[in-house]
């Protein structure tokens, strides 16, 4: 059954199945460095530059603007590493942000965290007020355990009133985020459209002032490590989820609200992480009260269903999830679904059928 | 004197699974001391007062004050 993710916090959907094709047929080639002037270097090199137009223009981006990266991880911590003044500038962040970019203020000598509100959002009057000229603003366009949307285009007015870097983590919305007006750099997974894992794309505005603060002796960004291979099935998956989107949204849009609704319904003590209005269309994170979520996992998997928790005890670690934590809600008994494309509406309706049972007997326990 | 219930050594989320049981024991407007050295119950608490409408106090780092209020 496909309609939730399990493990990592991200959603590790199947590679698409056009994507695995081009993949699959690229591995079989092999290819040769596009950076040698053999006639299969220059073919690797062709087909690369292609797939960064791609890439690029799916997103709404120059493709100059871009490259990629074969350690998706590293590009936000990069990206704001590379801010002018950075370091001692200040450096401003958001309480859900991820934890490699809140990790960043280790190596700032003056960091402020924004506190969101119970539904997620960033306090969009103290980060004004926290701004200054030189400021290095790190904010995420959604929140990959909750699908909580940060009004971008309101922080960017902001921002841009300061002429402040301001760096977006897009690695959740991926090719549903829309980009205001103001920006400086961006970040990118291609596992947000269904693509292999091990490529991301580093945003640079044309314009932007931004220095690499890793060693290099080429005039690129990225170190250039990545796979060929990847990068190729990356575009295709881009375009494919692209077309699938178009055709799958409201679907995908309506079965989330169904859930909202029948758990809101059906289920007492429940925190549902955001409002319909702002969070992804196919993501949503559920908290219930004196539920072990060790407990809950296993009673869905024995249905056949594959969920995601954010509460210690399922995360290996004795914390719970600092997104849940900053925004108030309740840190145990957490399951997070992530709808996929091709999720049935049946397996919806199956879940919706068992979740009160389940939840009903755990509490008895 | 305000009642106790020592949940040290326990992990999330057996102490807020037995503070809601213990919460049904005591009246309306009585105290109950929580004893708490699991990471996740500060937090827990919180949304836990939110949900249940009831009250409480942090008094150090691993002891809360609870009021039940409802």
């Amino acid at each position: 059954m496909g309609i939730i993710t399990a493990g990592k916090y991200e959603g590790q959907h199947p590679l698409h199945p056009k994507a695995r094709q081009i993949l699959l047929d690229a591995f079989d080639q092999g290819w040769a460095d596009p950076a040698q002037i053999s006639a299969q270097g220059r073919q690797a090199q062709a087909l690369l530059l292609q797939a960064c137009e791609s890439i690029a223009k799916s997103l709404g981006l120059q493709a100059s603007e871009i490259e990629l990266w074969g350690e998706p991880e590293l590009i936000s911590p990069v990206a704001i590493w590379g801010a002018p003044g950075f370091g001692s500038a200040p450096f401003i962040y958001g309480a859900t942000e991820r934890s490699e970019i809140i990790g960043m203020r280790a190596k700032s000598k003056q960091s402020f965290e924004i506190s969101v509100d119970l539904d997620g959002a960033i306090d969009l009057e103290l980060l004004t007020q926290t701004l200054q000229p030189n400021s290095i603003v790190a904010i995420q366009s959604a929140n990959i355990e909750t699908g909580v949307i940060q009004d971008v285009k309101a922080i960017s007015k902001s921002v841009v009133a300061q002429n402040a870097h301001l760096h977006i983590d897009a690695t959740a919305s991926g090719a549903r985020f829309v980009k205001p007006s103001y920006w400086s750099t961006l970040h990118f997974d291609a596992r947000s459209w269904n693509g292999p894992s091990g490529v991301g794309v580093f945003a640079l505005k044309s314009g932007a002032r931004w220095s690499n603060p890793l060693p290099h002796t080429k005039p690129t960004r990225a170190p250039n490590s990545f796979s060929i291979p990847l990068a190729l099935a990356a575009a295709g998956a881009l375009e494919h989820w692209i077309a699938d989107e178009a055709a799958n949204s409201a679907r995908l849009k309506s079965l989330i609200e169904r859930i909202r609704n029948h758990v809101k319904q059906t289920i007492s003590d429940v925190d549902i992480a955001g409002n319909a209005q702002s969070t992804l269309p196919n993501i949503i994170s559920l908290s219930f009260l004196n539920v072990s979520s060790e407990q809950l996992v296993a009673a869905l998997e024995v249905e056949g269903f594959s969920v995601a928790s954010g509460s210690a005890c399922v995360a290996s670690a004795l914390e719970p999830s600092h997104v849940l934590k900053a925004m108030g809600l309740l840190t145990h008994g957490n399951m997070r679904i992530n709808l996929n494309h091709d999720v049935q509406d049946g397996e919806i309706t199956k879940l919706l059928a068992l979740l009160p049972g389940i939840i009903s007997k755990l509490r008895e326990n | 004197m305000a009642q106790e219930l020592d949940c040290r050594g326990k992990r999330c989320p057996l102490p807020i699974i037995e503070l809601s049981k213990k919460i049904k024991e005591i009246e309306l407007g009585q105290e109950l001391l929580f004893i708490s050295d699991d990471p996740a119950t500060a937090a827990d608490l919180s949304a836990w007062a939110r949900m249940t409408g009831n009250e409480f106090k942090v008094v150090s780092e691993d002891n809360f004050l609870i009021t039940k209020s409802n």
